[in-house]
């Protein structure tokens, strides 16, 4: 009887141990984005703030912290999840039901997910809310979150692409700055004479949006046609492009870099005396000393015509969200002028409200940013697809052998075209 | 009453055989109830899913579980025609082929060394064992910084000794090797603990009496411990295999899909993850884990076979 006793003891404190185990040892990155909890009483309402970008959460986390002042009982959680797993969270909660409340969309992904109505129609709540105007956003950007006449997203941010140069090494070449007189021309001279003495005067990576995309669109090129059911490059002027871009690999005047993680490394190494990176790196950069002390940004050359690629975030609201008034209000606080002035004062991204650039430029004081704004006024929309993600991959793998050397660029360009478009035609 | 007890106790009494004694089913109830926990495991988290998995193989998968349409073997047709598949089963079985000798190997003469008379023994057995104890995405990780082109530490001491420094994971003939030296380092520790309790259970009397005999150290490790312990090899040898052919995190964490070196080192499993979780096509998805899933068995089967001939059980 006693062994029985001690037996039964034992099963219980294992059973105990182990489920008491399996609820703590979740990973840290989807545990927390299961569905609003919130108490029965509706009176405390948690909601559940999903981002990707580790940078901007303290900034963030102050502009909630502000909400909640201004209404009790709500409160906001954010939970980070790194850009690589974002998306496979999102979508096994979405699969599950439990997306988070408020969430970050990209103009990757938004068609997938409001297409399959995942998202909340925000239409009617813009249309009747009084504390921002849909027109106070650049048209460019909400038309990016508006899918079959729907507002699914209101516009948090925009990005684009610069020019980021060494004050130093170009002072050692004697080269001058680059400026907006620059053209491909002298990007490749200048280029030229910065390679030496083992460091490269240029960065030319395996890289889209901060490599040879803004370098297609300069050239009059596109890489995807306006419809979304042709692929851009079997279009000669971007083939062009390529060539030269790849040119400056070809002619060593640009270490081969094909990693993401390598190419910040090669600025802040002194490798490398220019790059090409966008407005989003600027507070990381401005934690690097080396970066603080010698790096500046220009604006981009012009080639055929002038041209950087931009893109800009959304804020969204999740269709089986338990607080869907809640979630609004919190939405409709993030994008009042108030909230966005905050977010560029705290150097979070530069906002998408029209006119709150400036308050973004004075608070930056480690590099001269204002060419980020500038380049705005002939930026090209990020390229994009309903299933944008699955092309990119497949053209990173079919334009690489064009910087291995294998190919060459026509070849190359050719091979990714077709996969482009047998890809573009199951959408 | 003495006739009675008899009867019961004879096994051959046609009545003991019909009832169970009540002991016996209470015994049964309980090894069900200790047994159920990893049954139910097994049985949601594996077998389930496996044939979930068949299942999904023969459907092209809409988005978020939704839409799923049912298009028969086209998948399987598309996969035998996919030069990447080929392309990843060439590089998951040169990859096992790379690890598990290599590693049964070298953690076989470290624990026939480790259970010597050596001094300091348990402290080596431990650090031996340490990377086994280490998350892959971490080790991985540390690799990668020393493997790394211009500032590891790798390349560092080959440039110091005046040899010329390789691009380890770039470099497309060079990177599966830069690999297969992670999964060796980390197995090491547990199969040499495996082999280590295999060798404890090799009698002392074997050794005593063929060194009578006149036997040097090679005579006793070729004739009495490698067969002696071809059962924990076989073992060893049969999850070794079975594991480092669904190799993942080491392959995810070193190369990416902009790497140059991606196709000769691309991975069933890692090809499986993309197109499941990045293409969003989890039906073309399972296809492949299902060829991985028949080239293991084929390969387990093969093994053992070869048990019968090669394997002696003391």
């Amino acid at each position: 009887m006693g062994r029985k006793i001690f037996a039964l003891i034992l099963t219980f404190a294992i059973t105990v141990g182990v489920l008491g185990g399996c609820g703590t040892s979740a990973p840290a990155s989807t545990a927390s984005t299961s569905s609003s909890g919130s108490s029965t009483t509706g009176e405390n309402v948690t909601l559940n703030f999903a981002i990707w970008d580790v940078q901007q959460e303290p900034g963030l986390r102050k502009i909630a912290d502000k909400f909640e002042e201004k209404n009790p009982g709500i409160k906001i959680k954010i939970n980070v999840t790194a850009w690589a797993d974002f998306w496979t969270m999102l979508e096994a909660a979405a699969t599950g039901g439990s997306m988070p409340d408020v969430l970050w969309m990209h103009s990757n992904q938004i068609y997938r997910y409001a297409s399959h109505n995942m998202l909340l129609d925000l239409t009617e709540r813009i249309k009747n809310t009084e504390k921002f105007k849909l027109s106070d956003y650049p048209d460019d950007l909400s038309q990016i979150y508006n899918v079959d006449g729907k507002q699914y997203a209101i516009p948090k941010d925009f990005d684009t692409v610069g020019l980021w140069y060494n004050k130093t090494m170009f002072d050692k070449a004697g080269v001058k700055y680059p400026d907006e007189t620059w053209t491909w021309d002298t990007l490749y001279k200048a280029a030229k004479k910065l390679t030496g003495n083992g460091v490269y005067g240029i960065l030319a990576p395996l890289r889209n949006q901060e490599g040879y995309y803004p370098f297609i669109y300069q050239n009059g090129g596109t890489v995807i046609s306006k419809d979304k059911k042709k692929s851009g490059y079997s279009d000669p002027a971007t083939v062009e492009a390529m060539k030269y871009y790849v040119r400056f690999v070809k002619e060593k005047l640009s270490p081969k870099i094909y990693g993401d993680t390598e190419r910040a490394e090669t600025l802040e190494n002194g490798l490398c005396a220019m790059g090409f990176f966008g407005s989003w790196n600027i507070a990381t950069f401005a934690k690097n000393d080396y970066m603080v002390k010698n790096f500046d940004v220009a604006v981009l050359p012009k080639g055929k015509t002038r041209a950087t690629i931009y893109n800009g975030l959304g804020n969204a609201i999740s269709a089986s969200t338990k607080h869907p008034e809640e979630a609004w209000k919190f939405l409709e606080y993030l994008s009042s002028k108030e909230a966005m002035v905050e977010q560029g004062k705290l150097l979070i991204a530069i906002p998408a409200y029209k006119g709150t650039a400036n308050d973004w430029i004075q608070a930056n004081k480690a590099f001269h940013v204002k060419p980020f704004i500038d380049m705005l006024d002939y930026a090209v929309p990020y390229p994009a697809s309903h299933q944008t993600t699955k092309w990119e991959d497949k053209a990173y793998e079919t334009l690489k052998p064009s910087f291995t050397g294998e190919q060459t660029v026509q070849q190359a360009c050719e091979i990714t075209a077709k996969q482009m478009d047998q890809i573009l035609a199951s959408e | 009453m003495v006739e009675e007890s008899i009867d019961k106790l004879n096994p051959n009494n046609p009545k003991q055989k019909q009832k169970p004694s009540r002991r016996t089913r209470n015994e049964w109830h309980w090894a069900w109830f200790l047994v159920a926990p990893t049954i139910i495991g097994l049985l949601v988290l594996n077998i389930f899913p496996m044939f979930q998995s068949l299942v999904l193989s023969f459907y092209k998968s809409g988005d978020f579980g939704q839409g799923n349409i049912f298009v028969g073997l086209q998948n399987y047709q598309r996969m035998f025609a996919d030069a990447q598949v080929w392309g990843a089963v060439r590089n998951t079985l040169l990859y096992t082929v790379l690890v598990v000798p290599l590693t049964i190997l070298i953690s076989l003469v470290l624990a026939v060394v480790l259970n010597s008379h050596l001094p300091g023994k348990m402290v080596f057995r431990t650090i031996y064992f340490i990377p086994m104890v280490a998350a892959p995405a971490a080790v991985t990780m540390v690799w990668k910084w020393l493997y790394n082109t211009r500032f590891g530490l790798i390349n560092h001491i080959l440039t110091s000794l005046g040899l010329p420094a390789q691009n380890w994971i770039n470099d497309p003939n060079l990177a599966l090797i830069s690999i297969a030296i992670i999964g060796i380092w980390s197995s090491i520790g547990y199969d040499m603990v495996l082999f280590l309790a295999g060798l404890q259970e090799i009698p002392k009397d074997y050794y005593e009496a063929s060194s009578i005999d006149g036997a040097n150290f090679l005579h006793r490790f070729f004739d009495i411990t490698l067969p002696l312990i071809s059962p924990t090899m076989f073992f060893v040898a049969v999850t070794s295999v079975i594991q480092n052919m669904q190799v993942f995190d080491l392959v995810y964490m070193m190369v990416d899909i902009t790497n140059p070196a991606y196709n000769s080192t691309v991975s069933l499993v890692y090809l499986f993850y993309n197109n499941s979780f990045k293409y969003f096509d989890k039906g073309y998805g399972s296809t492949i884990v299902m060829l991985l899933l028949a080239i293991i068995m084929v390969i387990t089967v093969i093994q053992t076979r070869a048990e019968k001939k090669m394997v002696h059980y003391a």
